[in-house]
């Protein structure tokens, strides 16, 4: 028994603790008291996981594709350790594993399902020997933190270059995510969605394209089709680079009213998958979920029936009822990310209300330039199904002028500082749906207050 | 007809500069006056006479590498322009650009299209963060707000520079200087993006092109009550705001 290590986790999980009694979440405060005490406790722990340590990074969809492939494990009688609530950095990842272990220091797990920042890739994958990374795709994300898509990139390439062995799972249909097996030559599985798979029209992340250059030769990418953002069906006229072919693919998605179905090809074989979330961003994440999972070799149909029993987390569209009419939170934090949201809010029926929550704290990134690179052109050339946007948060008057720009309205554009009145406003509001964005440090203060406006409102029904 | 060349579009949109373009071209709709926006490309061939302003963003390293070598060819064509009064603007990289050389990292000299007298040299710590500079408008002064993020130290030869920085660290975090101003250009690294909310700013440099085509610099007024209250918002959180 390793002392220090016991001491690490004790300390560890008392935080944990008294900061749950003070209300707080307390997911990564005990991973760095941990890491105080004892330097070596992520690795020490990672190393006793007995099947499998997997890692999730990429710019977007690491939260969901973490929690998809954790309900699978777990459903398939694994004993599984996860940081669920998309704490990412250092900290955070030892959070989860401190919190499954023993104080005699041994953590009784079969698999670890990481979810890593991806400017953290280097130090975690010092500490963690992974067996398989999982890159979701690769956009422009809070800039003042990254600076560029090349230290991104760069630092994954980092992270992944202190493994001796490792399967990749990459997104194929994403030039800077699949160009990782290139760069390792480790093997990898690649999985993406196939022609004509964009349901939700194509004007969304038309001006929002990062990679298109190619990451070998720098060669414009010639694009036969997009689906969105870069992520598409691509190939370099300047040296041999192109979309690998996917052993996991995914066609005919259609998008109904709260749920996403496919076809899904793999190893020769087909199957149904039906999801219920929205968006067809999420039909990514359970690919990629499904793919970690064929290559451990699980049972196909079990996967099918998690993944289909998955509900969104906090703030992934979210769905809340409020005396009667839907409202749906969705988290927002990059171009691709919100016109995803924005595509959502487009297809959804008859009319809505909307709200936007602006913060630039630094878990927000404090450059909110990038609300410039999101297309809300698309509300402002038809805006008649929406009553009202209200804004919010620390950058509320910010978000109010990017959206006169686009061609909103004014009448239309209300700014309100007061959340909760806010909120209520538009959960109140004349339209038949409510949709509401947040950057990352309004979020759980804003489903605080839905969920009790939600519960008053049934209350009162 | 005000006629704008967005200089490569797809390359320089690092930080939303995009959002200059799309404020300059509403300022102008939102008062009926006709705007074309034309969109260039590498390896085009930009005939700068035929605009009256050109915009120019900022980009990643790699991205300004191409886009130096591909302006290089157009530069005469483009520093008789500015001669002749043409508007631009050039945000960060593009502002970086417009200088006569580039000292890198490793001390390597990389030159610029040397049309304006200031150089940037590579710095060890990259200056983040909101800024506010004071610049002088038709003889009022006026607070400009914004975002910058770079790495260069940007050092001013023989022209006037966009303003005094109230707050933030501008062209160097030394001087006191943001930006440069040289007849109708004007290079900032503030983005935001800067002209949205810089409403005074943008309404300048849509009447600068007016004059340029012989037409009477008159600007209808606009309810510019949402843009004015984001900037107090900045300028209050940095202690700059009085009423």
């Amino acid at each position: 028994m390793n002392l220090r290590l016991s001491l690490a986790i004790l300390a560890g999980k008392f935080t944990a603790m008294v900061s749950r009694i003070h209300g707080h979440k307390g997911s990564s405060l005990p991973g760095m008291v941990a890491r105080k005490i004892y330097p070596g406790a992520l690795r020490d722990l990672a190393a006793q996981v007995s099947r499998g340590v997997l890692v999730v990074s990429g710019t977007n969809g690491k939260t969901t594709t973490t929690n998809m492939l954790t309900g699978i494990l777990s459903e398939a009688g694994y004993r599984v350790s996860s940081n669920l609530e998309g704490a990412n950095l250092i900290t955070g990842v030892t959070t989860s594993l401190v919190r499954d272990a023993g104080i005699r220091g041994k953590l009784p797990c079969d698999y670890a399902v990481l979810e890593v920042d991806e400017a953290s890739m280097p130090r975690v994958l010092r500490e963690v020997k992974a067996d398989v990374v999982i890159i979701t795709n690769i956009f422009r994300d809070q800039l003042d933190r990254y600076w560029e898509l090349d230290k991104t990139t760069g630092a994954i390439r980092e992270g992944l270059g202190q493994q001796k062995q490792v399967t990749l799972i990459l997104n194929a249909d994403d030039p800077l995510a699949a160009q990782f097996q290139r760069i390792t030559g480790f093997p990898a599985v690649f999985y993406g969605l196939g022609a004509g798979a964009r349901a939700t029209g194509d004007n969304a992340g038309s001006q929002a394209r990062e990679g298109r250059f190619c990451p070998f030769c720098g060669d414009a990418l010639i694009y036969d089709y997009f689906h969105y953002s870069q992520l598409g069906q691509y190939h370099c006229p300047g040296c041999d680079f192109d979309r690998p072919g996917p052993q996991v693919e995914a066609f005919e998605p259609q998008v109904e009213e709260g749920r996403v179905r496919c076809r899904l090809v793999f190893n020769g074989r087909e199957a149904e998958l039906i999801l219920q979330v929205r968006g067809l961003y999420n039909l990514y994440n359970a690919v990629a979920a499904f793919s970690a999972g064929l290559h451990l070799g699980l049972d196909v149909p079990g996967m099918l029936e998690s993944l289909g029993r998955y509900r969104p987390i906090t703030g992934r569209m979210e769905e809340f009822n409020y005396k009667g009419k839907p409202a749906y939170l969705n988290l927002v934090k990059n171009p691709a990310g919100f016109n995803e949201g924005l595509a959502a809010l487009c297809a959804g029926k008859g009319s809505k209300d909307v709200f936007i929550a602006i913060n630039d704290n630094d878990a927000d990134g404090r450059d909110i330039s990038w609300l410039w690179d999101v297309d809300f052109e698309m509300l402002g050339r038809d805006h008649r199904p929406y009553n009202c946007f209200i804004c919010c948060g620390l950058r509320g008057e910010e978000m109010a002028v990017r959206l006169k720009y686009a061609g909103v309205p004014i009448e239309k554009i209300i700014v309100d500082a007061d959340v909760t009145r806010a909120i209520k406003s538009t959960l109140a509001g004349g339209a038949g749906s409510a949709y509401l964005f947040s950057t990352y440090t309004a979020l759980w203060p804003i489903q605080r207050i839905i969920k009790t406006l939600a519960l008053e409102g049934g209350a009162a029904r | 007809m005000i006629r704008v060349c967005h200089l490569y579009p797809d390359l320089l949109n690092l930080y939303g500069d995009r959002g200059n373009v799309i404020a300059f071209r509403q300022r102008c709709q939102w008062r009926d006056l006709p705007v074309y926006i034309h969109s260039s490309n590498l390896g085009e061939r930009v005939d700068f006479s035929k605009y009256d302003f050109v915009f120019l963003g900022g980009g990643s390293d790699r991205e300004q590498t191409l886009i130096s070598a591909d302006l290089m060819q157009h530069r005469d064509e483009f520093a008789a322009a500015i001669e002749g009064g043409l508007v631009v603007l050039a945000i960060c990289g593009g502002y970086q650009l417009l200088g006569s050389h580039y000292l890198s990292p490793g001390g390597e000299n990389i030159p610029g299209l040397g049309i304006l007298d200031f150089y940037t040299k590579a710095g060890d710590q990259r200056l983040v963060g909101n800024v506010v500079v004071e610049m002088e408008l038709n003889s009022s002064l006026c607070k400009v707000v914004g975002f910058e993020n770079h790495s260069g130290a940007t050092f001013l030869g023989d022209v006037r520079p966009l303003g005094k920085v109230l707050a933030g660290n501008g062209n160097n975090g030394r001087d006191g200087l943001e930006g440069v101003r040289y007849k109708n250009v004007f290079g900032s690294y503030l983005h935001g993006p800067l002209l949205p909310k810089n409403v005074r700013l943008t309404d300048h440099l849509i009447g600068l092109c007016l004059e340029r085509r012989g037409l009477k610099n008159e600007l209808k007024p606009l309810d510019d009550s949402l843009e004015n209250r984001a900037c107090e918002v900045m300028l209050s959180r940095l202690g700059l705001f009085k009423r």
